[in-house]
Formats: structure tokens, C-alpha cells, sequence
């Protein structure tokens, strides 16, 4: 039986899967490590050419290659971590120099991959800049077989994550590093592992993600530009807290700026396709001014509490 | 190998005042502020952009030409150089004005950048914030065809033209030309260095530092520092935005692609933080390492494609990122940390002593 799924729809959710894996990788970095990555969407980048490789040197499939997307991305995280984050966590380096440590990252791995790209080009005769990979991809019942597989490989890790981080040691171990480093040490946590873990999820999924990306859209080493915006207004919408609101963050924003640019370029033209990125910069200026500290910050609890009484009142003056 | 002739050298002598400018007052908000400032782009871009958007049209109008601005800009811009070449005084109002409207359209923007601080919210999510305002101006820009035609960019009038013109007998246009980008950069550089040097100086630079350093001591002491934040980043800015205007003024063309945040804001951050943070000898001598090491490997760029394994393009990306990388590892201070600074001369503080 053959599904129609409209294409807007497909492309909002593909492109909320890649946004979310990277809004969760940034938010794990912050509350766990204290380092706000802004290499993250190039960590993107990097899957989209891990897959690329496997797919045009070693001939691996689009979706086989997945599993290279999340070990290679954890690896380089890790390396990342001890190459760079540490020896700035261990000389005690703020927060402003976190944020211009991995600026100078993402500028070095920006260089390095168009440095590859152009190895690729001379060395294999393939073009490594501007292509898509929508010819690996499979249909399944008149479904893009991207949608079915980053949502659901979204959703497998999402849930994984969830419960390493709510029912497992490591998890609360996470939790206590995050809140006070020093503490957990005292207690005997081995932080320097957890950092290590911490490191090796903000690499594998990104480029897990990324993987996904050429698919609908066209990539090149500097597809990171395209998506930070969407990223950075994701992860103040979820307001750097948990990896789940982080998602939901993630989520919004990259639905939001997907489908309203598209109804928006029905009524008033193609020509605003390219302030796009304008969505998700309005959401993250309103955010700011309106609820800094996200939808993690909003008052959840007060908000069920007073929709229970409209209810409960609604069902009085009913009866 | 070929060596770089005069006209090397005198370029060099321009980008190293403008980016002289734009340092200075960078160090001013992140060394001694310590504001994560990510959009400083942008603030070079009010300045570069409104230079290729304001002057032409003005001298248009004065000139009483009803034509299309941006259809016949080429013809058009031609026009009115002709007029600025035989004319001194109009030339340097131009330019005058345009320094004064740049500096005041990186000011406004400045102010506007930094408004989230009123919300008092974390300086990192101001870093995140500028970085995502400055990529969406600067595409804005790109895109927006009514500004300064996008890609394909628009001439900017010239208002050195005239220095050509009235040269003395056996002087290249060209060099008299430079001489008087270099004379009015100059100019803007003294009168940046002078103010930040006061400021360092001055109770209000030891304010910023306390700023820095506890801004919750400060807030404790009755002080707004949420107020002196957005008037850093306004003057901070407002510098900047000069800047601007004299690189477009220096290349008489300005396109949507130019201010671009890797070469107006991580470069500058580079040579403040090899410099040396709230130091104003450090900066200005991390400037001229980064901008001579920038303009000497563009220059042997073509030598530089057969030792590489790669294009040349890719090194300044490489060295960028792992100088950043490296200095804040290695030596985070810069190459002359941080020291007090003394408000008077050495022979004022001993006549004081003797006095008391």
C-alpha cells in the first residue's frame, strides 16, 4: 500500500531530527561539562562526511553507514575533549574562554574539512563539495525511507539517553557532575569518565544527525553555517537545561522555521526563502526578552496545576 | 620568489590601523568588560555597509541626478567622482560625514546588540546571541538587493580622488591615494587609542575591570553594571563601525559578502587574546603579527601552492583556529599579561609623594 506523505512534512521532521540531535549534543556540553560548544553544527558536518566516505570510497550504504557516523563523531569528540577541553578545564578557564576555545575549533575543523574535501576531489576524482546523497536513499510505501529512519533512530537514542540518564549510576553520577564537579569527586565519582562519556555523545550525535542531512539538502564543508542559527535558537528555547528540552527546543524551532517559511513562500514568494534563518533568530530574541531561561524555566508544574482547576471549575458549572 | 613592492606595504600600513581600530575597541568590551562580544562584524558592516548605501546617494541628490541610484550606480558613481576629484573641501565633508554617520550606525546597532543584557541574562547566551544576529545581518545584507545590490555590491564614491588630482609632479595617483587613506585611518586610530588608553586609565577602566572580574561586587556597590555593559558595547561599536567606513572608503567597492565574521570578528578576537587581554601595547602589537602573517601569506599564495598538500585558501582557517586553540591552552594572558595600570606619569606619582 502506497502512503502519500506530503514532502513539507518530510522535510520538517528529517530536518527536526538532525537539528534535535544537535541541540541535545550542545545542552550535554553545557550542563555536564560546562563548555559551550559552538563547533556543534560542524560536528554535523562531520558525519555528513563520514558518511559520505563510507558511501563513495569503501561502498557501505547510506543507512549501514550510520554506525560509522556515531563512532567516528564520539571518537573525534573524545579526542576533542582530551586535546582541547581538558587541558582548559584543568588550568581553570572561564566560560568566555570555553566559548573562544571552540570558536578557534570550529574554524580549525571548517579548514580541515574542506582540506579532505579537496583530497577527495584530487585523490578520488569525486566531487566532495555541493552534492546530496537522495540516490541512496530507499522508499518504503511511497515513504522516504530518511523520514522513517532519523525519526526513528531519533527516537531510539532519545529513549536510550533517557534511561542511562534516569535509571542507571552513570546517569546520577552525570547529574552530580553537572551540578557540582567537585562534590561528585569527593564522593569518589570518577568525573574524568564521565566526562569522557559526556564528550563522546556531543561527537556521535551530531554526526549521526549530520548523516541524515544530504539526503534533502544540498552539503558542503560549510553546511555548519546554515544550521547554527537553527541550533543556538533551539537550545535557548529549551533554555540549556535537559536533553529534554533540548529536543523539544530542537523540535520547535526547526519545524516552525520549515513550515512557515514554506506556507509564507506560497503567499508572498520565493524570494524570502533565504531569510529563513530569520525564524529561528525571532524565537531566540523573543526567548531572551520574554522567558530567558526557556521552556525548561516556564512554570510547568503551576501551569498543570491551574489547568486541573479550569477543568475541575468547568466541570462544576457544568454539573 | 618575488619580494612585495611599496604599494604592499602601504596596504599593509591601512589594514593594520583599521584593524587597529577595531581591536582597540574590542579589547575595551571583552579585556577589560569581559563581554563575550561575537557580532563585532556586524558593527565594521554598519559602518562598510552604510558607506556603500549613504554617500553615493546623497552626492546624487545633491547633484541633482534623478536616475535610478542602484540601476546606474556604475555611470552614477563615476559622476560624482568626477565631481569629488576637482573638489577638496566636498571630498573631506563626504568623508567627514560618513565617518560621523558610521560611527553613529555601529553605535545604534551596538546599543541594540546588547539590549538582551537589560533581560539579565547569562553573558554566554549574549555570545550566542551576536554570533546568530551577526550571521543573519550579514545575510540580510547578502540578500537584500535594495541596500547594496547583494552579491554583486555597489562602487562607493571616492573622497581621495582629489589627492590624485593635485599631486605634486613625479607621484602616482595611487600613492597619494593611499597616503590619504593612511593620513585619515591615522587619524581615527589616534583618536580611538587616545580614548581607550584614557579609559584604561581612568577610574572608569579600573570600573570595567571590577566589572570583569566580580560583577556582582560592583552591583553590591550600587553600581548599574547592566547600564555600563550597553554603553561599552555602544562606543565599543561606534569605533568599530569607523572602522568600517575607512575599509570602504580603501577599497571603493563594497559587496554583500564583505565583513564577513571570521576575518571582523575571530580574527580580531585572535589578536587581542595573542596580544594579551586588557592590554593596550599587547594589542596593538598582536595586531600587527596576525594582520603582517594574513597579508604576507595571501601575497605568497601562489608559491605556497606547491609546498602545501592543499590549497593555501584552507591556511588561514588552520592557523586561526589552532592559534586560538593554542593561546588559550598555553597561554591564555597573551604575549604581555595584563598589568596595573598607573592613572599618572611615574614623575607625578613621586611629586605627590613628596608632597605628602
Amino acid at each position: 500500500m502506497e502512503i502519500s506523505l506530503p514532502p513539507l512534512l518530510s522535510h520538517a521532521i528529517v530536518y527536526a531530527n538532525v537539528i534535535s540531535f544537535m541541540t541535545i549534543s550542545a545542552t550535554l556540553t553545557l550542563t555536564k561539562t560546562k563548555v559551550p560548544n559552538f563547533a556543534v553544527a560542524t560536528f554535523g558536518t562531520i558525519g555528513i562526511y563520514i558518511s559520505f566516505t563510507c558511501i563513495k570510497i569503501f561502498g557501505i550504504g547510506l543507512y549501514p553507514s550510520l554506525i560509522f557516523c556515531f563512532l567516528g563523531g564520539g571518537v573525534i569528540g573524545v579526542i576533542i575533549y582530551w586535546l582541547i577541553i581538558k587541558p582548559l578545564r584543568r588550568r581553570g578557564a572561564t566560560g568566555e574562554e570555553m566559548m573562544i576555545a571552540t570558536l578557534g575549533l570550529d574554524i580549525f575543523l571548517i579548514a580541515l574539512l574542506n582540506i579532505y574535501a579537496d583530497f577527495l576531489t584530487r585523490s578520488f576524482k569525486i566531487m566532495a563539495r555541493d552534492f546530496t546523497l537522495e540516490v541512496y536513499d530507499f522508499k518504503a510505501g511511497g515513504i522516504d525511507g530518511v523520514f522513517i529512519v532519523s525519526t526513528l533512530v531519533f527516537f531510539l537514542i532519545f529513549v536510550s539517553l533517557h534511561l542511562i540518564f534516569s535509571k542507571t549510576n552513570i546517569g546520577i553520577a552525570l547529574k552530580a557532575v553537572g551540578e557540582n564537579p567537585s562534590l561528585a569527586e569527593c564522593e569518589g565519582i570518577d568525573t574524568e569518565m564521565l566526562y569522557v562519556i559526556t564528550w563522546f555523545l556531543a561527537g556521535a550525535l551530531p554526526a549521526t544527525g549530520g548523516c541524515f542531512f544530504p539526503v534533502y539538502w544540498i552539503a558542503n564543508p560549510t553546511t555548519s553555517y546554515f544550521v547554527i542559527v537553527t541550533v543556538f535558537s533551539g537550545c535557548v528555547l529549551g533554555g540549556f537545561a535537559t536533553i529534554y528540552d533540548a529536543a523539544l527546543g530542537g523540535y520547535i524551532v526547526a519545524l516552525a522555521q520549515t513550515v512557515l517559511v514554506s506556507y509564507l513562500s506560497d503567499i508572498v514568494g520565493l524570494w524570502i526563502l533565504p531569510y529563513s534563518f530569520l525564524v529561528p533568530l525571532l524565537t531566540m530574541i523573543v526567548t531572551i526578552f520574554l522567558f530567558p531561561q526557556g521552556i525548561y524555566g516556564l512554570p510547568w508544574s503551576g501551569l498543570i496545576e491551574k489547568w486541573h482547576l479550569m477543568i475541575k471549575r468547568g466541570g462544576n458549572m457544568e454539573g | 620568489m618575488i619580494f612585495p613592492g611599496i604599494d604592499f606595504f602601504l596596504v599593509l600600513i591601512i589594514y593594520i590601523m583599521i584593524f587597529l581600530i577595531i581591536t582597540l575597541s574590542y579589547n575595551l568590551a571583552y579585556g577589560y568588560t569581559g563581554i563575550p562580544d561575537f557580532g563585532r562584524a556586524m558593527a565594521a558592516g554598519a559602518g562598510g555597509f552604510l558607506c556603500g548605501y549613504l554617500p553615493g546617494r546623497l552626492m546624487a541628490y545633491l547633484m541633482g541626478i534623478k536616475e535610478d541610484y542602484l540601476g546606474n550606480v556604475l555611470i552614477i558613481v563615476d559622476k560624482i567622482n568626477v565631481v569629488l576629484e576637482k573638489d577638496p573641501l566636498m571630498s573631506i565633508g563626504l568623508l567627514v560625514l560618513t565617518l560621523i554617520l558610521g560611527a553613529a550606525a555601529g553605535g545604534i546597532l551596538g546599543l541594540i546588540a546588547s539590549l538582551p543584557l537589560f533581560r539579565g541574562i547569562r553573558l554566554f547566551y549574549l555570545g550566542v546571541t551576536l554570533l546568530a544576529i551577526q550571521i543573519s545581518f550579514n545575510t540580510i545584507v547578502y540578500h537584500w538587493e535594495p541596500i547594496i545590490r547583494g552579491e554583486f555590491g555597489v562602487p562607493v564614491p571616492d573622497p581621495f580622488r582629489w589627492l590624485g588630482y593635485y599631486r605634486p609632479p613625479n607621484v602616482a595617483p595611487s600613492f597619494m591615494r593611499l597616503m590619504g587613506v593612511i593620513i585619515t585611518s591615522g587619524i581615527v586610530l589616534a583618536i580611538t587609542a587616545y580614548y581607550c588608553i584614557s579609559v584604561s586609565r581612568s577610574p572608569l577602566g579600573r570600573l570595567l575591570k571590577a566589572i570583569r572580574d566580580d560583577e556582582r561586587s560592583v552591583e553590591a556597590l550600587g553600581r548599574d553594571v547592566r547600564k555600563i555593559y550597553v554603553k561599552v558595547m555602544t562606543v565599543s561599536y561606534a569605533l568599530t563601525g569607523m572602522a568600517g567606513v575607512l575599509f570602504a572608503f580603501y577599497q571603493r567597492y563594497v559587496i554583500g559578502l564583505n565583513f564577513d565574521k571570521v576575518a571582523w570578528t575571530f580574527w580580531p578576537i585572535a589578536m587581542v587574546i595573542l596580544g594579551g587581554l586588557a592590554n593596550n601595547k599587547g594589542t596593538v602589537i598582536g595586531t600587527i603579527v596576525f594582520i603582517t602573517l594574513k597579508r604576507f601569506i595571501m601575497f605568497y599564495k601562489a608559491d605556497l601552492e606547491f609546498i602545501l598538500p592543499f590549497s593555501p585558501v584552507w591556511l588561514e582557517g588552520i592557523l586561526l583556529g589552532a592559534l586560538l586553540m593554542a593561546m588559550l591552552i598555553y597561554r591564555p594572558r597573551g604575549l604581555f599579561p595584563e598589568t596595573p595600570e598607573i592613572p599618572l606619569s611615574r614623575e607625578e606619582i613621586e611629586k605627590l609623594r613628596k608632597r605628602t
